[in-house]
């Protein structure tokens, strides 16, 4: 089954067409999905797990690229990008990796900074930017234990930081509340409702109904690799 | 400037990772720098020494009997008729046996009772630097040989024969030991920087999730094999000058070594060592990131 989803703001950021993602042998992990995201939006994409949330996101973060079908990206097709034109499409979105990702013998300030420091900026800001999310993300007290000592929720927690470091345009979550208490879940969407409400996209894959229960953003819920309905739309406007 | 200091920050973290290896890599490419520069240096004496040697070099041919005042121009042409030389030098017997005399100085009372006859009629020949390789000798020694009235040439062949083919030796030598230099320093540098980058794997491919450059990622790479080439380089020769200065202390004065004057390198070939040991480690990193950094 295809469902079509079209962004209810301005443009698209991003459009799925028809997106079909099998791994060997022959399972399918999404099968022709299509969806299309609006600059500025901030969409729950929901499901238990095994739906293709994850294969999702990683297609649109360019780990992975799609057996079938179309992403285009600002109206550029992901898959023909290369060198340094994907490089710098890598730059423009934050992901926060279910696994973390995290380099575990660096300390929380060098896994954030890391994403700054890439982009060759200036270490003041880099600095001051860290400092920031740190202290939004009540790890303040952790920016020089590494990241191996931490417990999963203060992981979870460094690898969002590190996703929000440039304030990039474009934000994935995966499952970006699984490992926190209720007060660091509140903090960690606190935070990306400041960012979304600035204009940064925001894709949070998760199964947590308690975060996107009361929202007013954008829901859709993949089941069996298919994007099945839109369970709630409200613009909060 | 921003870029140096972010390749300085990763310099100093890929050094607190793998300094073993990267300690014996530094070890190994200084060894191989001391090996050919120690060679080099010897090439490089030896050649003085032969240079010198060659400017004393002197071929006497010995005579049936007197050349004639008369004759004297046209056997000098005969001589120059193979090669110039620079000077020709007839010696009578009298002055053959005041030589003689000379020579042995305080013993020259066993010729007291001797007639200078004993000794030939001979002409000293200084060839000209043209005539100074070993070939070109031993074929004008062969010519002086074949002109009529010579009895006998002699110019210490077997001695400068031997000299000759110990340094066509040390030419093998330097060029081997050169040689030893370029496989070690590229293979052990790439050796290096490819255990560097297995052990960063993790780093790198979140560095290249986070949309890090080409030159992000391989500038670190390429500087850390060309310190590694510099710092290789400057401890090589570095050790290579104090053991020149150990040798020159102990065996210089009078005696065999004494004919060399040892001199160290000149700057042109310490600044060619540096330039071939700079090129050679960047080498190897660029090797290494081609074929294990796919960015």
């Amino acid at each position: 089954m295809t469902s079509d989803t079209a962004s209810p703001l301005n443009t698209a950021l991003f459009d799925i067409v028809k997106v079909t993602k099998t791994y060997p042998p022959d399972i399918m992990a999404l099968d022709e999905v299509s969806l299309s995201v609006g600059h500025g939006e901030m969409v729950f994409l929901t499901g238990v797990s095994g739906a293709g949330k994850t294969t999702l996101l990683k297609l649109l973060c360019f780990l992975e690229k799609p057996t079938m079908g179309l992403i285009e990206m600002n109206k550029k097709d992901i898959s023909k990008l290369s060198g340094h034109d994907l490089q710098k499409m890598r730059q423009q979105i934050g992901v926060a990796y279910q696994d973390f990702r995290l380099l575990n013998k660096q300390t929380v300030y060098q896994n954030i900074a890391l994403a700054m420091e890439v982009r060759y900026e200036n270490p003041k800001d880099i600095k001051l930017r860290v400092m920031e999310l740190l202290a939004n993300l009540g790890l303040a007290d952790k920016i020089h234990t590494p990241t191996g000592k931490l417990s999963r929720g203060e992981q979870q927690r460094v690898s969002i930081a590190r996703a929000c470091a440039n304030k990039p345009p474009l934000i994935l979550a995966d499952e970006p509340t699984g490992n926190l208490d209720p007060a660091a879940t509140a903090l960690v969407m606190n935070l990306f409702n400041r960012l979304n409400e600035e204009g940064t996209t925001i894709i949070i894959a998760t199964h947590d109904q308690s975060i996107w229960k009361k929202s007013t953003h954008r829901i859709v819920n993949l089941e069996n690799g298919q994007l099945q309905d839109i369970i709630q739309v409200n613009f909060g406007l | 400037m921003r870029h140096i200091s972010f390749i300085i920050g990763q310099l100093a973290r890929n050094s607190r990772h793998g300094w073993t290896s990267q300690v014996m890599t530094l070890f190994t490419v200084s060894l191989s720098v001391l090996i050919f520069s120690f060679f080099f240096l010897i090439y490089v004496n030896m050649q003085k020494a032969s240079s010198r040697l060659g400017n004393e070099l002197r071929l006497i041919v010995y005579l049936e009997q007197e050349v004639p005042a008369a004759f004297e121009q046209e056997f000098k042409k005969k001589i120059t008729n193979f090669d110039k030389v620079d000077k020709i030098v007839f010696i009578s017997r009298e002055e053959a046996f005041a030589r003689l005399s000379k020579q042995l100085g305080h013993d020259s009372d066993v010729l007291e009772d001797l007639d200078p006859s004993f000794l030939p009629y001979s002409v000293e020949i200084f060839p000209s630097n043209n005539l100074k390789s070993l070939t070109r000798i031993k074929e004008f020694s062969d010519y002086l040989a074949s002109l009529p009235g010579a009895v006998k040439v002699q110019y210490g062949q077997e001695w400068i024969e031997r000299f000759g083919y110990f340094i066509s030796l040390l030419r093998i030598i330097v060029i081997l030991s050169g040689t030893l230099l370029i496989l070690t320093s590229v293979f052990m540098v790439s050796y290096t920087i490819r255990l560097t980058l297995e052990s960063r794997q993790e780093e790198l491919e979140i560095l290249r999730f986070l949309g890090a450059t080409d030159r992000y990622i391989r500038g670190p790479v390429i500087v850390e094999g060309f310190l590694l080439g510099l710092f290789g380089a400057c401890s090589g020769l570095l050790s290579l000058f104090f053991l020149f200065q150990w040798i020159k202390n102990h065996f210089s004065g009078p005696g065999f070594m004494n004919i060399f004057e040892l001199s160290f390198l000149p700057m042109a070939n310490i600044g060619t060592i540096f330039v071939i040991s700079l090129l050679l480690c960047s080498s190897g990193s660029v090797i290494s990131i081609r074929k294990y950094l796919k960015v």
